[in-house]
């Protein structure tokens, strides 16, 4: 297939949603790996500027949908170019919400920093962070190539992250436990934890549209399920 | 979640009315349809898309034999409806155009008055035992058509003075009126205003729970509103044929896919 | 310039609009030369077109009016009937030279009442009478035998030459040499106009009557030719109309298009090229010599003309066809009617104007064809007036128009000359009336698609 459209202005129109797209990741992607560097290092400053770079993402997502919308009123997609569109639109969903995540995350780190530290917790909380934002570096290079084996690979890599999830969620458990003046900042880690954990979801997801604007269709195996709280 | 699957054979059951075997098309030298094979649904709209001189319209004036009129086309293959071959020696062409109505690209109304333009054919069919079988057919047809309170008042005036969009949607009265099962449209819009062009598409979405509608039109998405199944022609192959939303939002071939994105195929 | 851009603060144009650069005026220059190159055709058209009419006109009109000289005629029943009987078998017995000596004492009659002097003998005074003025009385008796025996006003017919004179073509110079008058007649003819017993009216003879002899042209008329005319018109119709409609509609609408069809294609657009001389000789061999058909009959005039037109017929007909959107076509076919239904239902009806237009043009193209009729032979001299050759037809000798003219040009008498003239005002009349009529079909027919 040629990749050229014969009105050249929708190539550019689409390409330049996809590079919005990208720039989004990019921010995105440092915005998890600061909050938890300011996380580990209790460092306010840090938490304060994850918090206020957020806005950017925010503004970007609104420009993103916006062009989306343009593009298809004015330019009726079909086929791969309205799957590239639809997938722009739910993947810059996904990164705002991660995005949100992250900013939550600085937001409970500005928190921690005035109560007792609790040890260990904090570098498997990084560790796991440090996952998340491999695999939304991973799942963005699968966007923008086209790489489905990636994307799928980055499908199976999410369910690391929800055992990770799951270990520290029982870790938190222990500490609450062993000493109650533990519980506030535990829970602070714990809805971080979450917050990790569903960010990888949402690059879950977008590996999904990565699958569907590659191949048409949604990936046939259903998503790894979400952690059981029934332990 | 819906269950594509069982979605997709459910279309599949509907009956086919018209079936093409192995279709080749001959203008003198040129090889303009090559081994097209289809099933188009009874009561349903089928689109014929593809770039200019793909075959497409050829092939849609094969199933109502208009390619007789053209002394060096030569057709060769099975082209059936509802299981009977419509190329038989047996078959007059008169007979069959009766059954499978056709609307052109440019409207054609007679230079007659409407009622003159809707009643020639049961006429000439014999469809008529008087004058007051005529004028229900007249009415009946113009209602079906979608333009019997715009022109119920004036049906002596002449047919080629009401507007575009009005005279094409005679010009589908005048085809239904023959009682026919199948109705050809070749680029029915092309020579319509948007308003107009909505016009006969919501009409052609109506006619769908009684006839099987076969269009050919240069507006995808004018197919893609319209039809239920999409066949896409290049270079007198049918490249692609299934349902529309599939073919708009997934196809399978990459000719396909250019065609329909504006890429350059 | 730079004092206006300063105070409207517009910026100064790199090429004004205003003034014309030197390649635009070259252009609009090379328009206007064109322009002028049309007119100035369209002008020396129109000058050659002005200069033949007012030449027919002035040279022609004169043959509708005619010289007559009024007299009491008495009609003395032992000249003409002397049985009494009124027995018309008996009355046609009188010759013209029965009456002759009636004619004479008429004028003797006419002098004396008018007061007329004159030395001429009543014989000479006779002679300024059309050489036909006997027999014109004797037609007149014969038509009404119940006036014999009493004295009526009749109407003469004068000699051309008399008529010359009213009209200016002979003056007493011309004259010098000439035996049919002399001077003293023309003497005579002066006193005749001042009593008012001579006058120049209108002669509906000339439109309704026979052609005369070489002797008496002022009697002569172009009516028979007419008819002649007319009756090869109608046979042209009758049969170019539908054999030409019939072969276009097939040769457009069934025939398949192989090289057979070209060949004919092209045979058909070359016969209308074809020199009409030809299609006369062929019409002799053919229908003449061959078929053994009358000489100088409308019949044999009508077929060669028929060959002539047919043509002109085909050719139009089928561009009549073609006009027709294939839509229409398309329209009839995909209701389900068979070709013939659509070609009959449908695009005849439409291209009816078209066929029409073109036939009706045949026809005056027909009507004023002099070449093959000559070869034929339909120059038939025709002396007897119209009821008689209306009732025969088809196949008794006849002439036409544009024959009789030829006729009539060829003569030596300059009253034929100016009677020539005449014919070809009356033909055409015939000819712009015909055309008018095919345009205003045209007009009132068209019809947008």
């Amino acid at each position: 297939m040629n990749d050229q459209h014969i009105v050249s202005a929708f190539d550019r129109d689409l390409e330049g949603i996809q590079a919005h797209v990208m720039k989004m990741g990019g921010l995105v992607e440092a915005a998890i790996g600061e909050a938890a560097n300011a996380m580990v290092a209790r460092d306010q400053e840090l938490a304060e500027q994850v918090r206020a770079a957020d806005k950017a993402i925010d503004a970007l997502e609104e420009l993103i949908n916006e062009r989306c919308a343009n593009l298809i009123a004015l330019r009726a997609p079909a086929a791969v170019d309205l799957r590239v569109v639809l997938s722009v639109m739910k993947i810059a969903g996904n990164l705002e919400r991660i995005g949100d995540y992250a900013k939550n995350m600085a937001k409970r780190t500005s928190v921690l920093v005035h109560m007792e530290q609790v040890e260990g917790a904090h570098a498997s909380l990084k560790r796991m962070a440090h996952e998340v934002q491999l695999m939304l570096k991973d799942v963005l290079d699968a966007f923008i190539q086209r790489d489905v084996d990636l994307a799928r690979d980055v499908l199976e890599r999410d369910e690391g992250v929800d055992q990770m999830y799951n270990a520290l969620f029982r870790e938190f458990l222990t500490f609450m436990m062993e000493d109650p003046r533990y519980i506030t900042p535990c829970m602070h880690l714990h809805f971080m934890a979450k917050n990790t954990e569903r960010m990888g979801d949402h690059v879950t997801a977008i590996a999904e549209q990565v699958v569907y604007l590659v191949t048409g269709s949604m990936p046939e195996d259903a998503r790894p399920k979400a952690t059981r709280l029934d332990a | 979640m819906y269950d594509t699957e069982k979605l997709g054979t459910d279309v599949n059951q509907t009956e086919t009315k018209i079936s093409a075997r192995n279709v080749q098309v001959y203008y003198g030298d040129t090889h303009a349809i090559k081994d097209v094979n289809v099933d188009i649904d009874a009561k349903s709209v089928t689109a014929f898309i593809g770039p200019s001189g793909c075959g497409k319209s050829t092939f849609l004036r094969c199933i109502n034999r208009m390619n007789d009129t053209i002394d060096v086309c030569r057709v060769e293959g099975d082209i059936k409806i509802d299981g009977e071959d419509i190329y038989d020696k047996r078959v007059d062409p008169v007979q069959l155009r009766a059954k499978v109505g056709m609307v052109f690209q440019k409207p054609n109304p007679f230079p007659k008055s409407i009622y003159d333009n809707i009643a020639y054919g049961p006429r000439i069919h014999g469809l008529a035992k008087n004058k007051a079988d005529l004028d229900e057919i007249v009415e009946k047809s113009l209602r079906r058509g979608a333009i019997w309170n715009e022109v119920k008042d004036r049906l002596h005036a002449p047919g080629t003075g009401l507007s575009g969009g009005q005279q094409q949607r005679l010009c589908i009265a005048r085809a239904v009126a023959t009682e026919p099962e199948v109705l050809l449209m070749d680029e029915p819009c092309s020579a319509l205003d948007p308003i107009a062009t909505a016009q006969v598409e919501e009409l052609i979405d109506e006619l769908r729970d009684q006839y099987s509608v076969v269009i050919v039109t240069h507006s995808m998405q004018q197919a893609a509103r319209v039809s239920q199944k999409t066949a896409f022609f290049h270079l007198g192959n049918l490249v692609e044929y299934g349902d529309t939303s599939q073919i708009f939002t997934n196809p399978k071939d990459e000719r396909t896919e250019s065609y329909i994105t504006g890429r350059i195929g | 310039m730079t004092d206006t851009t300063q105070n409207t603060g517009a910026v100064t144009p790199i090429s004004s609009l205003h003034t014309l650069d030197a390649r635009t005026k070259r252009r609009n220059a090379a328009e206007n030369r064109f322009k002028l190159y049309g007119m100035i055709a369209i002008g020396i058209g129109l000058l050659m077109l002005v200069t033949l009419l007012t030449t027919i006109l002035s040279k022609g009109t004169g043959a509708f009016t005619q010289t007559f000289v009024t007299m009491e005629v008495e009609l003395l029943e032992s000249k003409l009937d002397k049985s009494g009987e009124r027995d018309l078998e008996k009355i046609k017995k009188v010759t013209t030279f029965g009456y002759a000596p009636l004619i004479k004492t008429a004028f003797e009659k006419t002098v004396e009442i008018h007061g007329i002097e004159t030395d001429l003998k009543s014989k000479t005074m006779a002679k300024i009478l059309s050489k036909s003025a006997a027999s014109q009385l004797r037609n007149y008796v014969i038509a009404n035998p119940d006036q014999i025996g009493q004295t009526i006003e009749f109407r003469f017919l004068a000699n051309s030459r008399v008529d010359g004179y009213m009209k200016g073509r002979v003056t007493r110079d011309s004259i010098a040499n000439d035996k049919n008058i002399t001077p003293a007649q023309l003497d005579f003819v002066d006193q005749l106009i001042e009593a008012g017993a001579l006058k120049k009216t209108f002669n509906i003879d000339f439109i309704i009557g026979a052609d005369a002899s070489d002797q008496r042209p002022e009697a002569a008329g172009i009516g028979v030719a007419m008819m002649g005319s007319l009756f090869m018109m109608l046979v042209v119709l009758a049969l170019a109309l539908p054999i030409g409609v019939a072969a276009s509609i097939y040769l457009e609408e069934f025939a398949p298009k192989n090289w057979i069809t070209d060949i004919i294609e092209v045979n058909i657009s070359n016969l209308a090229a074809v020199p009409s001389i030809v299609f006369g000789i062929l019409g002799l061999a053919v229908f003449i010599n061959y078929m053994h058909l009358p000489q100088s009959a409308p019949l044999v005039g009508g077929l060669v003309l028929t060959l002539m037109t047919l043509p002109t017929i085909i050719i139009s007909t089928r561009a009549a066809l073609k006009a027709v959107p294939p839509s229409i076509r398309d329209a009839a076919l995909g209701v389900g009617a068979s070709k013939m239904q659509a070609v009959f239902h449908h695009v005849l009806p439409l291209a009816a104007p078209g066929i029409l237009t073109g036939t009706i043009i045949g026809l005056a193209q027909a009507l004023g064809e002099t070449a093959p009729l000559l070869l034929i032979g339909m120059i038939g001299f025709i002396a007897s007036n119209m009821p008689e050759t209306v009732g025969e037809g088809l196949l008794s000798p006849n002439s036409a128009m544009p024959a009789q003219i030829y006729e009539w040009a060829k003569r030596a008498d300059p009253a034929f000359y100016e009677r020539a003239w005449g014919g070809i005002i009356i033909l055409l009349i015939f000819l712009i009336s015909m055309n008018t009529l095919a345009v205003l079909l045209r007009r009132r027919f068209e019809r947008r698609w």
